[in-house]
């Protein structure tokens, strides 16, 4: 049976639906091989301390126990991270945090395993520890890690672009304000998970739930010192990510375990709580603002002071520091600009990436600055944006160059043509009893792929089966964002093909190619364009060797189509399978490496910052608006509706699209009205769902997707990324909505229920 | 090695109870089971009271609703009996968790456990609710803020269960209400709740009777009689409500926690009876 074909532009159904809905799709929680062991980890009781010595003696010959490991046990260099190898697997000198993994055991049960974590002695010098990020870049800190020159300090720069604060005296109105973000846990379905194994030949192989098996296979051969291709890392489908699966999770502990395991498979999965304390968060931040405008609401100079705590290890902590701040003068154009960020080490719980990596924290400050600044030179709030937004052929406050599709002043367009904006006064006015309304509005980017200084780049591989089906050798998992679907939908276009002559293998450093990680917006850009091309060779071959078949003397005479070539002038026809058979397999597998275009131009930015990732060249747009309404009896925010309008290219599956902004927004909703990581001296006080709230199907709206469809040249089929820009803006949105309605602005986030009725009494009592 | 028993007659529940006295009594698990993963504890018995049909009945008898102990918050959703009679109960559970818990959580757990962030709770205490104790041999009677004595304590004896939640009807006239406060709309802990019933004279204004019950704001179920009197008689207006809430937070030692302040929790017992006239 053929199914019809579904062209680019088209909602093909995920062709991963039927698999996850009737649970045969295997994520790698589901993982039980057979004989396996548990693997479990001690993890430290303080924030931060010296180990004088751990006593296993209670421990070791324990009936069930298979192996206890401590940092002796290990071959390699012990550290893992990116790009700052600097986080133990298991913890030698010191902890930092209180969470840090020390101990591994091995037990043929949960209950066995529970009793060794338990009997695990381990005397601990209690080390002076440092929470606040501020406090800890003063002298005299703690200091985390001693082997460094900046102490503290993991990376900090500065953009300055035209004559920086200097500009502020000419500008006839200035606004100033500081904001505090919270954490945000990633808080994905299926916790950190995986199994291992060392195969018969001696390669460990790792199917574990990462966004980076690349990335990963490199690290794990550091860190356990074995050659790299000794070791295999395999992704199946993540049951969630957003960043927080961006590097090795239980990847270190796995494969050490699979190492001391007699041969026996070994399978890890954390609990939530585990989850909780051990994963990485979205940065916490302090982010202070300085705008100003000529009377007429055109921008002339913005400062930004961006303070991130990164907690015990660096994580992603320097990518994503120089991201926000190249992000931090949003989508406008502002001549005159200085930037200064710092990223810090604290014994907090380690922060990392997460959807939207540093540009959330910015944009969360800057667009209600924005709002404050329209308001004070009496402007209206959407064409003061504008007014200042970035064209094609632009820079950005930062200095940063708009030289490919941006569509930032037509999704301002729409929004303004909207009837949420153009009858907001009336909505407003029409709030029932002891309720307060407001309109917000929100606009930002979002810069794609990893920026100049990493090799930004996938490896397609696609194979001509001898059934005459395909198979897609994905480079990059997909974590439930769709990529993979996308990739069936892209080679489906170039090859004529319905979906069902594809079948899709998940990323496998044994038989797929290196092509980067699952991040930064970049996953179907990137590996789209690489497949794109791969695809097109494949076709090449194919009609050229059914021209050698006889069906025809021109390849242009040719029509490939599913599980067909045609020749359309005399009809006649032969069965892929047939030029499949006289094909070698090294003919009937195509693969092509594509390298992302990266931005050469400016040179605003300090080295570190550069090295860091700055800056980015291509970038999706948006505007976000959200109608409000406050309970003034309990402060209870309700997001009426919901409008995103986004500039991310060509839509290519507009279900899957419309999938992304919907989640984005939501878990942007939760940023801005409910999740509230709480950490106080280094100990986690939201342990787990029960008090760290994500929003409900209850709490969130009907959301409503506008997609702008700018043409980006560079993006297969004119697509750029869409997973981060949805989650940059419901923050500030709800935020301007909720200042309208009460009248001023709160300056910490998450806007609860209870700081907004705490701030409505003091309002009262003024 | 644990034994789950699942009685389909009381005589059978009485059995293993007096076998082992220590054996944990499952009304619907929603509370017992998180509470067994987070302490880990592995009971050695648990009795689960799901088949004992005599339990699960919701029926209308001498001007009184009876409600079984394992009536679970969905049947209470849908029964017809309590959507006509106690709109206030039935708003409670409409509020309750969400559909899985509403399914597995039962009226008589949800009582036992003595939570006073419990949904139906506050409820139950402004309709004078009366709790049905029963053992082997003997039944008791005792209204229902007797029956719980502090956060996750109740006078329940060892040989003795829950049996059934006796209701007077009330009056056509009077209007009730449940508030709840939670962090999110559903699968919430209430930070604050308020259960009232409200009726009032034929001039629509003047107060009759009136009852109000705070949850989540004290050890128990927060009930302030001598304060509900003198509400009688007055005329009903935001001022009233207002003055009474804030009198009512006079007297309310909340505790902070991580779901909220006490300064917060605070302002919400003074500012939930207001919220009557945004329903009215």
């Amino acid at each position: 049976m053929t199914g019809p074909l579904t062209p680019i532009g088209t909602s093909l159904k995920r062709t991963d639906g039927p698999s996850k809905i009737r649970g045969l799709e295997k994520y790698a929680a589901d993982y039980y091989p057979a004989n396996f062991l548990w693997a479990d980890v001690k993890r430290s009781d303080h924030p931060h301390a010296l180990i004088k010595g751990i006593d296993l003696s209670h421990v070791r010959g324990l009936p069930g126990v298979l192996a206890v490991l401590t940092h002796e046990d290990i071959k390699g260099a012990n550290r893992i991270g990116v790009p700052e190898m600097d986080q133990p697997v298991l913890a030698d000198q010191k902890v930092c945090y209180k969470g840090d993994p020390v101990v591994l055991v091995l037990a043929e049960n949960k209950a066995v395993m529970q009793e060794a974590l338990h009997k695990i002695e381990i005397d601990y010098e209690v080390l002076p520890a440092v929470f606040d990020p501020e406090d800890a870049l003063a002298e005299g800190a703690p200091v985390l890690h001693e082997n460094r020159s900046g102490k503290n300090l993991l990376i900090g720069g500065a953009i300055e672009h035209g004559n920086g604060m200097e500009a502020f005296q000419v500008c006839d109105a200035i606004v100033e304000a500081e904001f505090d973000l919270p954490y945000q846990e990633h808080a994905y379905l299926e916790t950190e998970a995986g199994i291992a194994c060392v195969d018969d030949e001696g390669v460990l192989e790792i199917t574990a739930s990462t966004q980076t098996p690349w990335r990963d296979r490199n690290e794990l051969a550091y860190a356990l010192g074995l050659p790299v291709d000794s070791i295999r890392v395999i992704a199946p489908y993540l049951g969630g990510g957003f960043g927080g699966k961006d590097g090795i999770t239980v990847q270190g502990l796995l494969g050490l375990a699979a190492l001391h395991s007699n041969g026996r498979p070994v399978k890890m999965w954390t609990s939530r709580e585990e989850s909780f304390l051990a994963s990485t968060k979205r940065h916490p931040g302090r982010v202070h603002y300085r705008v100003g405008c000529k009377e007429d609401g055109t921008l002339h100079a913005v400062s930004c002071r961006i303070v991130l705590d990164t907690g015990a290890y660096a994580s992603l902590g320097g990518p994503v520091l120089a991201l926000a701040m190249e992000h931090a003068a949003g989508a406008y154009r502002i001549p005159h600009a200085l930037v200064e960020g710092f990223c810090v080490y604290t014994n907090n719980p380690v922060s990392g990436a997460f959807r939207g990596f540093g540009a959330p924290q910015v944009l969360a400050g800057l667009e209600q600055i924005i709002d404050m600044l329209a308001d004070k030179i009496r402007m209206d709030r959407l064409e003061f944006r504008l007014k200042n937004v970035v064209s094609r052929g632009d820079e950005t406050g930062c200095g940063v160059w708009m030289s490919n599709s941006t569509g930032i002043i037509p999704c301002l367009e729409k929004v303004k043509e909207h009837p949420f904006w153009v009858q907001q006064e009336e909505w407003v006015n029409q709030a029932g009893p002891f309720k307060q309304r407001g309109v917000g509005i929100a606009a930002g980017l979002q810069g794609t792929g990893y920026g100049p200084m990493v090799a930004d780049i996938a490896n397609a591989k696609i194979e001509l089966l001898s059934d005459g089906h395909f198979r897609i050798y994905s480079g990059v998992a997909d974590m439930g964002q769709g990529n993979n679907p996308t990739n069936v939908q892209i080679a489906g276009e170039v090859l004529g093909q319905a979906a069902d002559y594809f079948e899709l293998l998940q990323p496998d450093t044994a038989c797929s190619l290196p092509s980067g990680s699952s991040s930064a917006s970049r996953t179907t850009y990137t590996f789209g364009n690489a497949l794109k091309t791969a695809a097109t060779i494949l076709k090449e071959r194919i009609l050229t060797r059914a021209c050698n078949m006889g069906l025809g003397i021109y390849a242009e005479d040719l029509l490939l189509s599913s599980g067909k070539v045609f020749h359309l002038t005399s009809g006649r026809e032969i069965p892929l399978a047939n030029i499949a058979a006289s094909m070698s397999p090294e003919e009937r597998i195509s693969s092509y490496a594509y390298t992302a275009p990266v931005a050469k131009h400016p040179d605003s930015a300090g080295s570190a910052i550069r090295a860091a990732g700055f800056p980015h060249r291509v970038f999706a747009f948006a505007c976000h608006l959200a109608r409000v309404e406050i309970d003034a009896l309990t402060g209870e925010v309700e997001v009426c509706d919901y409008l995103a309008v986004t500039d991310a290219g060509r839509v290519l599956n507009p279900q899957i699209y419309e999938q992304q902004v919907q989640g984005g927004a939501v878990q942007g909703m939760g940023y801005a009205l409910w999740e509230d990581f709480r950490v106080e001296n280094g100990e986690v006080l939201t342990r787990n769902l029960a008090s760290y709230i994500l929003p409900t199907s209850m709490d969130v709206p009907d959301i409503l997707s506008l997609p702008v469809e700018t043409v980006e040249e560079t993006g297969p089929f004119g697509m750029k990324g869409l997973g981060e820009i949805v989650i940059n803006l419901p923050l500030p949105a709800i935020a301007n909505g909720v200042a309208w309605a009460l009248g001023r602005h709160i300056f910490t986030s998450p806007l609860t229920a209870e700081r907004i009725l705490l701030t409505m009494e003091k309002r009262q009592a003024e | 090695m644990n034994s789950i028993f699942l009685p389909y007659k009381m005589g059978d529940l009485w059995e293993v109870k007096q076998k082992d006295p220590e054996a944990i009594i499952l009304a619907g698990g929603t509370g017992l089971l998180v509470f067994l993963r987070e302490k880990g504890l592995h009971p050695h018995t648990i009795v689960g009271l799901e088949n004992l049909w005599e339990l699960k009945q919701i029926e209308m008898q001498n001007g009184e609703i009876r409600i079984g102990a394992m009536v679970t918050h969905q049947q209470l959703l849908e029964s017809p009996v309590i959507q006509a009679q106690l709109p206030g109960l039935h708003q409670a559970v409409t509020v309750l968790g969400y559909p899985p818990i509403r399914h597995m959580g039962t009226i008589g757990g949800n009582i036992c456990t003595a939570s006073p962030a419990g949904d139906t709770l506050p409820s139950l205490y402004v309709l004078n609710a009366v709790a049905e104790l029963r053992t082997p041999t003997a039944s008791r009677l005792l209204p229902i803020q007797d029956l719980i004595k502090g956060p996750g304590q109740n006078v329940l004896g060892r040989d003795e269960i829950l049996y059934q939640i006796r209701i007077p009807v009330p009056s056509p006239s009077a209007v009730s209400f449940y508030f709840k406060v939670g962090q999110r709309k559903a699968l919430a802990i209430s930070v604050c709740s308020l259960a009232s019933m409200l009726q009032v004279a034929e001039d629509e204004q003047t107060i009759v009777d009136c009852r109000f019950a705070w949850g989540s704001v004290g050890p128990t179920i927060m009930r302030f009689p001598g304060l509900e009197k003198n509400l009688i008689g007055e005329k009903l207006s935001l001022n009233k409500l207002r003055e009474f809430g804030q009198t009512a937070a006079s007297m309310v030692s909340p505790i902070t926690d991580i779901r909220g302040s006490a300064e917060y929790r605070r302002m919400l017992v003074s500012n939930l009876p207001s919220k009557m006239l945004q329903t009215l």
